[in-house]
């Protein structure tokens, strides 16, 4: 172990611009990613860096008017899903959307109905009310596109369909657009939020994001409070610099900009694959991880081996998950980063 | 290690005493002169200023609330930058680190974020402990919760349990007390209300705000937790708006209560614009109810970012947001409003806006009872502190700014005929001995012998600006941390909290509500000191005996 961290160390020292990827880690792993990103000048990003880079643009341009997953299971009274992917990631969602008991007092007396807009047919309980509106062609971006003019009376609605949720949608107490950063690009999310804020006029309306995999929303909060900027910043110059697309852990690995890589692992899910072309340190709780990298360091899988500090559902923040099968055999991302900081540091002052 | 600060003037109201003397520390505390031993190390100091480390009773420093500030406004440095507000422009320049490097900077080494929400607890700590330097503290939120809102149903005051209730979220989120923000009115906001008044009752639960108040203030004095609750009361903001904060002053039953950046508060609606100074009628009320503290939340020009859990006020503000962006998130009990903005000099409501909390400042009877702070960025960036000390210890000062303000401001403005100017004395009282008292912080905001060794010394200088925008030396807990007012030494502080205890059946009670309404376990949300792996993180503060 000693000497892998040496030789990471080593890697790391010599490193120009370093990329710390994947980051599939919990809070105090990404605080110690974040610190040694900063010590070398390297860049953060994170596995889902895409989707997270879109949630942060709408919110760096145009704000948000989100509700947490709490209120929209208590009190939305019109749960709109938007496209397939959040049913895909968690097939359970609508059980939890609707819970058999009764939530929290909200106001109006409506029955608590769920829309379906594009994705495919899904099943409820038949307790709860569903209508689902098909995407012509599958192009989501366009039908959300024509849900905002007909939510805004805007031109001819020539969908029957939409006119109606349009309808229920303005009559809501509270409705709530749940959907995944990683279907809907930005003019999409922009959309969905205009159609949420002319709702929000007369009554009360929100968006849902589903949690980004691999504690990305986790990850990426603790940027924004280490450095006052999201992931996919680089440490290069004299003040930390963001930018979605000139920070993407794939294109500076395939453009040659960054000459090593740090990609982290360590999460009981299953996380992605590594962009191959530089040296590279994995830090892993995955067992073997297959060709190409220079040094592979085994670590604890946070929330299993070792608590962990993870963005969690239920409560849309940071919350602690206790380990289930917890060991001390293993090191902690955290540990491994801080004593390759260490090292490097040691080595510099020799 | 014996330390020697020798012959500077020291001010310590806590202990009545302005004169010139030494100071000497040992293991991390102030300590009598020994006799008969030499210090081993020396800081002559003389012709300079020595106050006890300064106490932020309310900054918005950590949290979901203020990182979802940071998501907006990365730009927020750059433009006040811009401006000539004194940071760096770079979004880094308001994160977690470099507020507790500029902190310590100013003399400043306690500072209280005033809004956890209960269930980001452990967002709220992690960013806390990510903060250098200074020791910190936070305030837990609850009165727009629907567990206290359940418990208050009708017209019951809650009890036992909901003391138990209170008791378990200090504790759960390891707070140093509890913040009550618009009582209510986020409540009513989720059943589309707009407005919410001190006898507005939340709809279906058919309590009012003010009992709301009544009943957690009960609460807390019988939970004998030191800091009495911290109300951000109804109407924020709004013209007119003295008389809701003078009837709730008013409603407060002799028990100790602290009112939160009570500028906001101190609104009239005479004059031709229906908007005037109430910082007279606000002032009489502070000072006659000696039960009643408050902060100021001075309001200062420039480009700042407005962060509240007071949602109904805040989506109410959203069409004045500059930059053009706002955020409204509707999450759990009070959820949060963040909306940027750019306090200006030549607009008649802000420069009133920033006479008035002067005002209040200076209209004061007992400094010990009105605190400062900006409710920061609320009311301006904390890093403007410096520039409001100029102006609350010279009228001239005041002077200079007061001719550049809209000339009608003086129509409805006290401002310009009060001569009065804070003593050195005075402003200790305010950012040290005040805080600390109120705070339950007994070891802090003092020099006398037994206090924690945080120490600021600074050049005593006319500009009172320029002397604590840097202070020569800060000492944390006996260590040297800046010098010439730079940091020459991160050092990491600890966090306080009260422990008052609960009868255990709560926990189950409050568990069986999560797991209904949000499938949740208590656990997950529950600080404990694995949150950072320093292992002398968290300090308790004794509650009253």
């Amino acid at each position: 172990m000693t000497s892998a961290l040496e030789r990471a160390a080593d890697l790391l020292g010599r490193a120009r611009f370093p990329v710390f990827g994947g980051l599939f880690t919990d809070i105090r792993g990404a605080t110690a990613a974040l610190a040694l990103a900063e010590k070398l000048g390297g860049v953060i990003d994170h596995a889902a860096g895409e989707s997270l880079a879109r949630l942060s643009l709408i919110i760096r341009e145009r704000g948000a008017s989100s509700a947490s997953f709490g209120e929209t299971r208590n009190r939305a009274d019109v749960i709109v899903i938007v496209g397939s992917e959040p049913l895909e990631r968690d097939s359970d969602l609508i059980g939890k959307l609707f819970p058999e008991e009764k939530g929290l007092p909200c106001p109006g007396d409506q029955v608590r109905e769920l829309v379906l807009l594009g994705g495919k047919q899904a099943s409820a309980q038949r307790r709860v009310p569903l209508t689902w509106i098909e995407a012509d062609d599958g192009d989501l971006p366009i039908l959300i596109a024509r849900l905002g003019a007909a939510v805004g009376e805007r031109g001819e609605t020539t969908n029957d369909q939409l006119a109606i949720v349009a309808e229920r949608l303005r009559a809501a107490a509270f409705a709530v657009f749940v959907y995944s950063a990683a279907e809907l690009e930005e003019p999409a999310l922009f959309t969905l939020l205009d159609i949420v804020r002319h709702l929000s006029i007369a009554t009360r309306a929100a968006t849902l994001a589903l949690a980004v995999p691999g504690n990305g929303d986790g990850v990426n909060l603790c940027s924004t409070w280490t450095c006052g900027l999201p992931v996919r910043t680089s440490f290069a110059g004299a003040v930390p610099e963001h930018d979605a697309r000139k920070f993407a852990t794939d294109r500076l690995i395939e453009s040659g900009e960054a000459d090593a890589l740090v990609w982290i692992d360590a999460l009981a899910e299953q996380g992605e694959h590594w962009p191959r072309g530089v040296p590279t340190v994995v830090l892993s709780s995955q067992g073997p991880v297959g060709e190409g990298a220079d040094i592979v360091i085994e670590v604890g899988c946070a929330g299993r081996d070792h608590d962990a500090a993870l963005f969690l559902t239920p409560i849309s923040g940071i919350g602690m998950v206790e380990a289930t099968n917890p060991t001390h055999d293993k090191p902690t991302v955290a540990s491994v980063l801080s004593r390759i900081g260490e090292l490097i540091d040691a080595k510099e002052a020799a | 290690m014996l330390i020697q600060i020798r012959g500077g003037r020291v001010i310590d109201p806590m202990h009545d005493r302005d004169a010139v003397g030494d100071l000497f520390i040992e293991d991390g505390r102030i300590v009598a002169k020994p006799e008969g031993r030499n210090p081993d190390e020396v800081y002559d100091v003389g012709g300079k200023i020595l106050m006890a480390g300064a106490i932020d009773v309310h900054s918005h420093i950590a949290g979901t609330n203020i990182t979802l500030g940071r998501q907006l406004m990365p730009e927020l440095p750059a433009l006040a930058a811009a401006e000539g507000q004194p940071i760096l422009a770079s979004p880094a320049a308001w994160g977690s680190y470099a507020t507790g490097i500029r902190y310590a900077e100013m003399g400043y080494t306690t500072v209280i974020e005033p809004a956890m929400i209960p269930t980001h607890a452990i967002e709220a700590q992690a960013e806390l402990a990510a903060i250098p330097i200074i020791d910190t503290a936070g305030l837990v939120i609850l009165g727009n919760d629907d567990y206290t809102l359940e418990l208050l149903r009708g017209a019951r005051t809650g009890g036992d349990e909901l003391k138990d209730y209170v008791a378990w979220t200090l504790e759960h989120s390891k707070a140093i007390g509890l913040k009550i923000i618009n009582a209510g009115g986020s409540e009513a906001f989720k059943f589309n209300a707009r407005t919410f008044d001190l006898d507005d009752e939340v709809p279906d639960y058919g309590v009012s705000s003010r009992a709301i108040v009544e009943s957690l203030q009960q609460a807390v004095a019988d939970l004998r937790v030191p800091h009495p609750p911290h109300v951000h009361c109804n109407n924020r903001g709004i013209a007119g708006n003295v008389e809701t904060a003078v009837a709730t002053i008013e409603a407060t039953q002799d028990l100790p209560i602290h009112f939160a950046h009570i500028q906001f508060y101190g609104y009239g609606d005479a004059g031709k614009k229906g908007f005037s100074s109430g910082a007279p009628r606000l002032m009489e009320a502070v000072n006659k109810h000696k039960n009643v503290t408050v902060d100021v939340g001075q309001v200062m020009f420039g480009q700042t970012v407005t962060v509240s859990g007071d949602i109904l006020r805040q989506f109410d503000a959203r069409g004045a947001a500059s930059p053009k962006k706002w955020v409204i998130n509707q999450g759990d009990g009070n959820g949060t409003g963040v909306v940027p903005y750019n306090y200006r000099a030549k607009s008649f409501v802000n420069a009133l806006q920033w006479a008035i909390g002067l005002e209040i400042f200076l209209m004061a009877e007992d400094p010990w009872r009105v605190l400062f702070s900006t409710d920061h960025p609320n009311g301006a960036l904390f890093i403007r502190y410096p520039e409001i000390f100029h102006l609350l210890t010279d009228r001239d000062e005041r002077a200079r700014w007061l001719d550049d303000l809209p000339a009608d401001v003086h129509e409805v403005s006290n401002l310009a005929g009060i001569t009065r100017e804070l003593t050195l004395s005075e402003l200790a009282v305010i950012t040290r001995g005040a805080p600390a008292r109120l705070l339950g912080l007994t070891d802090r905001g003092h020099l006398g012998p037994g206090a924690v060794a945080d120490i600021a010394v600074y050049t005593d200088q006319k500009n009172k600006r320029a002397m604590f925008a840097a202070a020569d030396l800060v000492f944390k807990s006996g260590a040297l941390v800046v010098r010439d007012g730079k940091v020459v030494r991160v050092a990491w502080g600890r966090c306080y909290h009260v422990e008052p205890g609960f009868d255990a059946q709560i926990k189950r009670r409050v568990n069986a509500f999560y797991d209904r309404y949000y499938g949740v376990d208590l656990s997950r949300f529950g600080v404990t000191e694995a949150i950072t792996h320093r292992p002398d993180r968290f300090a308790t503060v004794p509650c009253l005996n």
